[in-house]
């Protein structure tokens, strides 16, 4: 019971931060048909630059100073460099993002070192919120819960009842018309691109603090956050926050299961001749948690193209 | 003119191919990973250059050739007795096999989604390498030995830098010939036009997947030979860095060219040996060049040698120099960060009670809080930045 709590609040959490990090990625996939692979780079950016500001200013300036950074940083890349390639094809601008990716990598490491700098959690939120049979919640997991959580009510408010929400939606289907009807869509890109990275820069310097701010932080997450986008689909962001919350809660909840292929062979009486064998049939489920978001999105991909919420494939 | 013109490129090539025959292990070795690398990114162009997928999962291919040579070769210990050249055989069959499955889900889509297919692909194996002992032998890996066959001992490298020539040689005649063939053109059109295929009545899902798997099993070959050349292999080999070595060779050296791709590998591999003992930022410079080839030179460098038109040679120079001095300043003032940010040159100021202490850098001792430290790069790339903007102001005048 204690450890379906404490996987169910840890996976709500995780989830969480992985929608804070795929909404934007989302957002400019569906909007620009970028597959931005420096985008998980910018979050860890945002956990660096929320350590290093938050060294002068205190943890609650750096936590919309970083942000803000990030977001001019993402707004340079979209006007000097993804427009620049983006006569080539988008296959020149996703090589560009992936080349940024590689840059901002090693310039993290020669700047901060190749181990995780200590971004500590502010002592006000270093607290236990509240505990349940000896098992207690952090009060930063919750903070970063809300956080997530009014990210994503003030985006949906942003893009449904707004008139700048109206023109994104507009031009994430027909960008052509948008700009025919005199909307200025290079801009709405740019802004796009810098609010996505604010959004990215925002889980880093939040989620930073709790989880280790080290030079691998990007490719760790980078991947699974590319298996969210495409399990929600395109451009979808309430396609995003289900497939956050599921595959968060899948890979806390499988953590310690130790199921194996030969086990669930039990009722047919072939266990012991599949254990026997090796190999595939026993390994356990906890060991697979790291390639369990892979598999769910292959299948997706082979069975629902368009992902759970898209609408074209 | 023209022949003897031929005869002495020809002579000049097999000299330089075969002069690592006698080298040293330690550059026997470099020339057979230049060689792999060529191969390996020539392979993975194949989908680019003809079908305009991206693959960024190529690693799984080229790490399953080398696991299964490794495999052989500990079978050839155990007493099984295939000589040594024929073991890259076993990286082909299974990069082809491999290939075959991963290829027939992955093409399924086009464009990013093929390209995210494909990371995935090479993440779900590189998750569950570690896992599976038996296979991929852990964390530490399975190695073997070179067994003595057909009169050689392949105790030095330089013999076994024959059978990978040979074998990277027949490669990328397959390569070459392959875009020749019918079903090459077809893939070239499929590169221009998949839905006007599909209207001809092409099925295009089955020329991808031929083209994956034809892919998939060079790229195999070549793990297959440095699989021979290096006698282990880990799990890491389908790690992230693998997948994007082809990727950054390939741009830099030029995608719609047929040796762009290897000529890049080659140039990389190599300055990167050389590099890698002088400065721990090589990979940094690596990325830096990729993003300007991409921004400036989406043909990449062979392809805008060859492409570009005759160009008056003032012009040439002043655009070297212009990137030269550029890449200098840059180069210096990214050696200086690298040693005041480290943590030993921390540690040295605070012996020295937190004052500036003096470092060095290419044999020259600077102090940091010298202005002409800073000044001097700076100046160096205004000077570069000033030739290139003068160059644009005389071609846009022209």
């Amino acid at each position: 019971m204690t450890y379906l709590l404490t996987s169910l609040v840890n996976g709500l959490v995780f989830g969480l931060l992985l929608f804070m990090v795929s909404a934007g990625l989302t957002l400019i996939f569906g909007m620009m048909g970028v597959l931005n692979f420096a985008h998980s780079s910018l979050y860890m950016l945002g956990a660096y630059l929320g350590y290093s500001i938050g060294r002068w200013t205190g943890f609650w300036p750096a936590l919309l100073l970083a942000p803000l950074a990030v977001a001019l940083l993402g707004a340079f890349i979209e006007r000097y460099m993804l427009r620049r390639v983006h006569r080539h094809g988008h296959a020149q601008e996703l090589l560009l993002t992936f080349g940024l990716a590689l840059i901002i990598h090693e310039a993290i490491k020669l700047m901060y070192g190749p181990y995780p700098v200590e971004y500590a959690i502010p002592a006000e939120l270093a607290r236990t919120a509240f505990s349940v049979n000896g098992f207690n919640v952090p009060l930063y997991r919750l903070f970063i819960g809300a956080v997530a959580i009014s990210m994503f009510v003030s985006l949906f408010l942003l893009m449904r009842y707004t008139r700048l929400g109206l023109i994104v939606r507009a031009a994430l289907s027909q960008p052509l018309m948008v700009e025919s009807l005199g909307h200025n869509v290079g801009f709405v890109f740019l802004l796009v691109f810098a609010i996505g990275a604010a959004l990215a820069g925002l889980a880093g310097a939040v989620a930073g603090a709790f989880y280790p701010t080290g030079p691998n932080m990007a490719e760790d997450l980078g991947s699974i956050v590319f298996v969210v986008v495409v399990v929600g689909g395109l451009g979808s962001l309430e396609g995003a926050l289900v497939a956050s919350l599921a595959i968060g809660l899948l890979t806390t909840l499988t953590v310690g299961l130790d199921w194996t292929l030969a086990g669930a062979l039990a009722p047919f009486g072939l266990s012991g001749w599949a254990a026997s064998i090796g190999g595939l049939f026993s390994i356990t489920l906890s060991s697979l948690t790291g390639s369990l978001p892979f598999i769910i999105m292959l299948f997706v991909l082979l069975f629902r193209p368009a992902g759970l919420m898209g609408e074209r494939s | 003119m023209n022949r003897y013109h031929r005869i002495a490129v020809c002579l000049a090539a097999a000299i330089v191919l075969l002069a690592p025959l006698t080298f040293s292990d330690r550059y026997a070795n470099l020339a057979i990973r230049i060689l792999v690398a060529a191969l390996f990114a020539t392979a993975f162009n194949l989908l680019w250059r003809q079908a305009r997928l991206l693959s960024f999962g190529h690693g799984v291919y080229f790490g399953a050739g080398m696991f299964a040579a490794v495999h052989l070769m500990r079978a050839n210990e155990a007493g099984l007795n295939v000589p040594l050249i024929l073991v890259p055989l076993a990286g082909v069959l299974s990069g082809l096999i491999i290939g075959l499955l991963c290829g027939f889900i992955a093409t399924l889509r086009s464009g990013a989604y093929f390209s995210m297919i494909t990371l995935a692909i090479a993440e779900l194996i590189y998750s569950l390498g570690p896992r599976w002992q038996a296979l991929f032998g852990g964390e530490a890996g399975i190695s073997s030995m070179r067994i003595p066959s057909m009169g050689l001992s392949f105790a030095a490298l330089n013999e076994v830098y024959l059978i990978v020539l040979g074998w990277s040689a027949l490669g990328f005649v397959a390569i070459r010939f392959f875009a020749k063939t019918p079903l090459g053109q077809i893939a070239y059109a499929l590169g221009d036009n998949e839905r006007r295929l599909q209207f001809l009545g092409y099925r295009t899902h089955a020329v991808k997947v031929c083209l994956f798997a034809l892919s998939a099993a060079i790229s195999g070959l070549a793990g297959g030979l440095l699989g021979i050349a290096a006698e282990n292999v880990d799990y890491t080999v389908f790690g992230p860095a693998s997948s994007a070595a082809p990727v950054i060779q390939t741009f830099i050296g030029g995608a719609d060219v047929l040796f762009g791709p290897a000529f890049g590998a080659a140039i990389l591999t190599g300055f990167g040996n050389v590099f890698s003992d002088v400065t721990r930022l090589w990979l940094l410079y690596q990325g830096l060049a990729f993003v300007v080839v991409v921004m400036f030179l989406p043909a990449g460098i062979v392809g805008s040698l060859l492409s570009s038109k005759k160009r008056p040679l003032r012009e040439a120079i002043a655009n070297t120099l212009a990137v030269l001095l550029c890449s200098a300043s840059l180069i210096f003032l990214c050696e200086s960060a690298s040693i005041l940010l480290s943590d030993s040159y921390a540690s040295l100021r605070a012996n020295q009670g937190g004052s500036w202490v003096s470092y060095r850098l290419f044999n020259i001792e600077l102090l940091p809080s010298s202005p002409i430290v800073w000044a001097l790069p700076l100046i160096v790339a205004l000077a570069g930045v000033l030739v290139s903007c003068k160059l644009k102001r005389q071609e846009e005048a022209a």
